[in-house]
């Protein structure tokens, strides 16, 4: 053992690139970096691949490239022919309409949260998180429940003496419900992070000064849980614009969003390239809002302010 | 004296008005998982508070099910591999991010943590693709595969949140004190970690076990518990559903329970 601790240390000092490789940090870097090259960054170029590809392909053909999908597509948004350009109208305004919610519910609840509840916060932190680590499927099934005739909310209505009840199943609001509901937590979560960030005496100090409830707001609450706001608005943005279950579900084909129809163009149509396209766009948005917030977050900054 | 108590009921008030709508935010967010519990102990076919009738048969009827065993038992077989080896993934890269200064850092960083933020409908169908092309097929190991790329960045991001906490100059005094490189993760950095690490692992199978998007197209003909709900959920309401739904909700609410009291807990100790 201790000459094997020795020559850990050795090929420590040593210069050659092997033995980089195999002490710290290289060969703690090596697993995730081959994971992702292979899992990760495959996949996506597959995504991009096939986007040029022609037809009903899904084995590559290297010899036929082809822009006839970009073209499909693309000009349908453009012209609004076809399903393309409702296809987009849909995407964009579930995407936005769950944001602006989200952030509407999320932000005074981040406030309290980080500065107005001291006793059983431990208890509300928990049930605001477990819903995030509970599958997609179960609770948009959850809500089906809920909503669905002779479901739970019938039920209650009815014991108030309400005999008449529409179904709320199946209607544009109901996906926004369910992904508002779903995407609520990624918006939460951040600017609780950068609220908690603001000392109490600084809040006690602007009220001391005299500052108004507004400016208290303008002044100091906003600029300082700014960078929340981004990232929690990035993530509901661009993880809006991948549901699926939400409008299958809730929505039951009443719209067609993005992802409904990249799906559509995998499983039932089969058709790979046109679906492909479809994927790079969600790809391209993907990848900057991603940099974007890992650029914004500080895991230092996150570190230091860990209860 | 008056105002003074005026002033005091007013906070009071207003602190009051704070913890309702938090609790309404919490009700909203509970609603559908509360939904789920009350149908799944409904005796009949046409759902009614009213005239409720208490029952445990379906969970009974779950638990015999040989189709939902069999979705169950992959299930594990695809949550445990995903659990160790994104414990193991994730915690080694965050130790080298946070612990050592190596060329191109930042951009690593930012390369690891980057599938966190994907919609999980584009790595799943990415890989399906992918997956045909290099003849990996689907199964069990494709979808431990695929989980891995979500899951091993979460629990990285985990673990350096932990790792950041800790004073660089620790690891400087245990190499002064003649430490090699082995003593120093067994005794020093491992067990410094271990909180974030032990977070981090059960957030892995609490992920795992709900994930539907990537094992929906990776696993093939293999069904889990998250695509067999799917596949029932789409046939209209089965009162098993709601059953088999609650057992997996009941298993991740205990793990995250467990995961909060032990932070809280190793938050009280300092």
């Amino acid at each position: 053992m201790d000459s094997l601790r020795t020559r850990v240390d050795t090929v420590a000092e040593g210069d050659n690139p092997l033995g980089r490789l195999l002490t710290p940090p290289g060969i703690l870097l090596v697993p995730m970096s081959v994971l992702l090259l292979c899992m990760f960054v495959g996949p996506m170029l597959a995504i991009v691949v096939f986007s040029f590809q022609t037809g009903n392909s899904i084995a590559l053909n290297p010899l036929e490239w082809s822009i006839a999908t970009y073209e499909e597509v693309i000009g349908g948004m453009v012209t609004g022919s076809g399903v393309y350009g409702d296809v987009l109208v849909n995407t964009v305004a579930v995407s936005i309409t769950t944001t602006a919610f989200t952030l509407v519910v999320s932000y005074p609840a981040a406030y309290a949260l980080a500065h107005k509840i001291t006793r059983y916060k431990l208890v509300f932190l928990m049930i605001l998180i477990i819903p995030l680590f509970t599958s997609v499927n179960i609770r948009v099934f959850g809500w089906a429940l809920f909503l669905v005739q002779n479901g739970v909310l019938e039920s209650i209505v009815n014991l108030f003496g309400v005999r008449e009840y529409a179904s709320l199943m199946y209607m544009r609001s109901t996906i926004i419900l369910g992904t508002t509901y779903i995407y609520l937590p990624f918006m939460l979560f951040p600017i609780y992070l950068s609220m908690l960030s603001i000392e109490e005496t600084t809040l006690e100090a602007a009220k001391d000064l005299g500052a108004s409830r507004t400016t208290l707001f303008r002044r100091i609450l906003l600029p300082l849980s700014k960078p929340g706001i981004i990232i929690g608005s990035l993530f509901v943005f661009v993880l809006s614009l991948g549901a699926n279950v939400e409008a299958e579900i809730l929505g039951g084909g009443s719209i067609f969003t993005m992802a409904s129809n990249i799906q559509y163009s995998f499983g039932y149509s089969q058709n790979w390239p046109l679906g492909s396209t479809q994927a790079v766009a969600l790809l391209l948005i993907t990848v900057v809002a991603g940099i974007v917030i890992l650029r914004t977050i500080d895991l230092q900054e996150i570190a230091s302010r860990g209860e | 004296m008056s105002t003074d108590t005026a002033t005091r009921l007013g906070d009071r008030l207003g602190s009051g008005v704070w913890y309702g709508y938090v609790a309404l935010v919490a009700l909203f967010l509970m609603t559908p998982l509360v939904s789920l519990v009350i149908a799944s102990f409904y005796d009949g076919r046409f759902f009614s508070i009213v005239d409720y009738e208490f029952t445990f048969g379906w969970y009974e009827a779950a638990l015999t099910s040989g189709s939902i065993r069999s979705a169950l038992t992959n299930t594990l077989y695809i949550s445990i591999p995903v659990t160790i080896l994104s414990t193991i993934i994730g915690t080694a890269a965050a130790i080298a991010y946070t612990r050592y200064d190596f060329p191109y850092r930042e951009q690593f960083k930012l390369f690891a943590l980057l599938p966190i933020f994907f919609p999980l409908i584009l790595l799943g169908l990415g890989m399906s693709m992918w997956s045909s092309q290099i003849d990996l097929g689907y199964g069990i190991v494709p979808s431990i595969i695929g989980e891995l790329v979500w899951i091993s960045p979460i629990v990285m991001f985990v673990v350096s949140i932990t790792a950041l906490g800790i004073d660089p100059n620790i690891e400087e005094a245990a190499k002064d004190l003649g430490a090699d490189t082995v003593t120093l993760y067994r005794k020093v950095l491992l067990p410094l970690i271990s909180d974030g690490v032990v977070s981090g692992a059960i957030f892995a199978f609490v992920l795992s076990w709900n994930n539907y998007y990537i094992v929906s197209y990776l696993s093939g003909p293999q069904s889990t518990i998250t695509t067999w709900i799917h596949g029932r959920m789409t046939q209209g309401f089965t009162p098993v559903v709601p059953a088999v739904a609650s057992l997996i909700f009941y298993v991740s609410i205990l793990l995250v329970v467990g995961a909060a009291v032990l932070e809280y807990r190793a938050a009280d100790d300092e």
